[in-house]
């Protein structure tokens, strides 16, 4: 296997090779990836928001912004200055403290779990055995924060959105973790490099969602659900529940609910592709085209452009999820509360655990092709 | 000491008091919505002490099942029930005082003597790491397998008896029906055999 | 058991219907993604009013008669006219006259039963402003004649759909001098009129041979 680029590896042995001991070199890596990460997060939510706009604006045939930055790049970052300097108002005999703690408790999960997202054999922050597993207990949290913003805001609306956001968190977790499970099971581990890896080798032939399918579906799916992405925004439905649980909010701890929507988005985007889409890997895999074109995998250049490949593919296959997303949310209209508890525990559910007991049982019968 | 005991010790005293003082606050506080958020806390920090001990797994199970889904029920159940009840004094009410305290004294005893009689000896095989997963699953289907079986049979339980709730037809029509002690109001239904449908 | 079967058959049948149907769907929404837009910048570019654009009300002084009759006509009885009878001259002097276009419908019924055509329909409809009672129009505010928007140098005056050339949709960039779908009013006039005097030249021969 590739063993790509090592950016750990040779930025701690430049620091040793300056005279620094080497726990010190690694004390200066450390909180390097994290920072990349949290702006690269940051950035996503710009370009979720441009694309957001943008692309609702071409389904109805409308522009969209154009005045703010280049065709309109910079929308976001006027909304979030317009935001930071709203007045920042507490309502009346609210809760202060859970008032203030709800946004932040939504949001800390989202950023936590990009730290298991890779964008290559290397280039991940924490490469854990536990990796996707993580991102599911992560993701259970932040119904927490939900209930904590709809209690503390004093209002009827926020406390029923709340509520709804929470059922709808619980209960579409299950088929998530069931169809991840699937996968897993294919994989033999839990890491994300693993799973990946596991279906690099035959291109895009090899990616899991030939494999899986309908766990690809149930998967994304959940994810919108859990998103609360139209056409599941339930808890924000205005025509019943003003904004459910951001009623009550202004100024930047609204922001905070915005981005962590949006983060989450981008975050189970990037996920998918890790899970089914073959996460860095080209369609057609670079040992092939190094090996048509004859030159040495390991080679400094080649593997800087497999290297960027990867981060593109990754970000490629990621926004092209997005895109299906404001797609669907402009095509399919609002399910009502009893109809999405309904899909979720009488669809998805069934569904999902008969995809697992499938992928279990082609694994036993078809060891080489579901990953003996 | 370096830099890793370092971080470890100052985290180990950052979440071994977070625990300490929000477990406190569980018990302490009079609002119980407080109560019930502060012990997402202390499950959260539990979890915090099981990253310190290198048990990735159980730490995100941790939070997958205490966090995510217990205390989220906690949570429902208090923010669904709405029955305001005027305080109203219990007679003989110490009974009950004396009874739990006498439950929580005879606990804190026999934790205590376990804490005092437990070896508490270091293992000196090495940690499991990443491997753990695999440790635990085998442990699961082979020594632990009793418990584990038990533990799904209980959950199943569960799962069917709140089925069984949930599927209840409630008469708006009929007010207050004389009840039988331990029956709920339902509508009248046969009883469909499994796996046996009649044809319509 | 086949009861069972068929239940779970029809089941997966209409699942695939809805996901079939969802799927039309997003490839109806897709496809309006091809589709160019419509957008009139609207401050920095605005729609030309069609001839017949029912606007605010332009109100002549001078050409008024107090009659009433505007009153009488309008659904909710809404201009105001202060008129004095003079005895010397027996006639009726207007003293104020007033719209609330608050309250107004635009539906001109004033404008068509005055009988001394002094309403008439303009094209202006910025009529916006912070307090409502600015809305009330008194006879100088009526009198004002409106901007044209073809006049103004900070706006691009945009054609209408319907004084498009046939299949354009766009308003913008049109080349100069492109017509509208359809023969212009003028162009079927001057046909009329030429026809009429053809035939009256054929009367005339007609008679002239007679």
């Amino acid at each position: 296997m590739n063993p790509g680029i090592d950016l750990q590896g040779s930025f701690v042995r430049a620091l040793i090779d300056l005279g620094l001991p080497s726990g010190v070199a690694k004390t200066v890596w450390l909180p390097l990836p994290m920072l990349l990460m949290l702006v690269v997060a940051t950035v996503s939510i710009f370009i979720c928001v441009w694309l957001e706009r943008k692309i609702s604006a071409g389904a109805q045939q409308r522009i969209g912004p154009e005045y703010v930055g280049p065709i309109g790049a910079l929308q976001a970052v006027a909304d979030g200055v317009k935001l930071i300097f709203k007045a920042d108002i507490t309502p009346a005999k609210s809760d202060p403290w859970l008032f203030a703690i709800g946004p932040a408790i939504v949001v800390i999960p989202v950023f936590l779990s990009f730290l298991i997202v890779p964008f290559g054999q290397n280039l991940v922050i924490t490469d854990l055995g536990i990796g996707i597993f993580l991102w599911i207990a992560l993701s259970s949290i932040a119904p927490i924060g939900f209930l904590m913003a709809g209690y503390s805001s004093n209002n009827k609306y926020s406390l029923l959105g709340g509520l709804r956001a929470a059922a709808q968190s619980i209960s579409y977790e299950i088929p998530l973790a069931l169809s991840v499970l699937a996968v897993v099971l294919m994989t033999n581990g839990l890491s994300t490099i693993d799973i990946v890896n596991q279906q690099s080798g035959y291109g895009f032939l090899g990616w899991n969602i030939w494999r899986q399918p309908v766990g690809f579906v149930i998967f994304w799916i959940s994810a919108l659900a859990e998103c609360e992405r139209l056409p599941f925004d339930l808890p924000e439905a205005e025509e019943e529940l003003v904004a459910g649980y951001q009623t009550e909010y202004t100024g930047m701890k609204f922001g905070l609910f915005y981005v962590g929507s949006y983060v989450n988005l981008m975050l189970s985007a990037l996920i998918v592709s890790v899970l089914y889409l073959g996460g860095w890997s080209f369609p057609i895999p670079v040992e092939t085209i190094t090996g048509l074109l004859g030159v040495s995998e390991s080679a400094p250049v080649v593997q800087l452009l497999s290297a960027s490949l990867g981060i593109v593919m990754t970000l490629i296959k990621a926004y092209l999820l997005v895109f299906l997303t404001i797609l669907l949310r402009w095509t399919v209209p609002r399910v009502r509360i009893d109809q999405l508890l309904d899909l979720g525990w009488k669809f998805l559910l069934p569904v999902s655990l008969v995809n697992l007991l499938l992928t279990a049982g082609l694994k036993l019968t078809f060891p080489f092709a579901f990953g003996g | 000491m370096n830099l890793a005991e370092g971080v470890q010790f100052v985290s180990l005293v950052i979440l071994g008091g977070l625990m300490i003082f929000s477990a406190l606050g569980v018990v302490l506080l009079s609002n119980i919505v407080y109560s019930a958020f502060l012990l997402a806390l202390t499950f959260i920090s539990v979890s915090g002490l099981y990253i310190l001990l290198n048990a990735g797994f159980v730490a995100a199970a941790q939070v997958l099942v205490y966090v995510g889904a217990v205390n989220v029920l906690i949570l429902f159940g208090i923010m669904l029930v709405n029955k305001v009840e005027v305080f109203s004094e219990v007679k003989n009410a110490w009974v009950g005082k004396a009874a739990t305290g006498a439950v929580c004294a005879g606990l804190f005893g026999l934790i205590g003597t376990m804490v005092t009689s437990h070896p508490w000896a270091i293992s000196t095989a090495p940690a499991a790491g990443d491997k753990a997963i695999e440790v635990i699953g085998q442990h699961f289907f082979s020594d632990f397998l009793l418990p584990f079986e038990l533990a799904s049979i209980l959950l199943l339980v569960a799962l069917v008896g709140a089925i069984v709730l949930a599927r209840r037809e409630f008469l708006p029509d009929l007010v207050a029906p004389q009840q039988e002690a331990l029956t709920l109001p339902e509508r009248p239904r046969e009883l469909v055999a499994a796996g046996v449908r009649d044809e319509d | 058991m086949l009861n069972f079967l068929k239940q779970v058959g029809d089941y997966a049948k209409e699942t695939a219907q809805a996901a079939k149907f969802i799927g039309q769907g997003l490839s109806v929404t897709f496809d309006h993604m091809k589709r160019r837009p419509v957008t009139v910048q609207y401050p920095y570019e605005k729609l030309i009013p069609s001839e017949r654009y029912r606007g605010r009300i332009h109100f002549e002084f001078d050409k008024c008669i107090s009659c009433e009759v505007c009153v009488r006509v309008c659904p909710i009885n809404l201009p105001v006219v202060d008129w004095e009878f003079n005895r010397e001259t027996k006639k009726k002097t207007l003293n104020h006259y007033s719209i609330d276009f608050g309250v107004c419908i635009f539906c001109g019924n004033c404008v068509e039963y005055c009988p001394t055509n002094c309403l008439s329909m303009t094209e202006e409809y910025e009529l916006a402003s912070y307090d409502r009672h600015n809305l009330n129009y008194d006879n100088v505010a009526l009198g004002r004649l409106p901007y044209k928007v073809t006049n103004d140098p900070m706006v691009t005056p945009m054609r209408e759909f319907g004084y498009l050339p046939k299949g354009v949709m766009d308003p913008h960039d049109l080349p100069a001098g492109t017509q509208r779908a359809g023969r212009l009013p003028k162009d079927i006039l001057a046909e009329l009129e030429t026809q009429k005097a053809k035939e009256d030249a054929k009367k005339a021969s007609v008679e002239a041979a007679e």
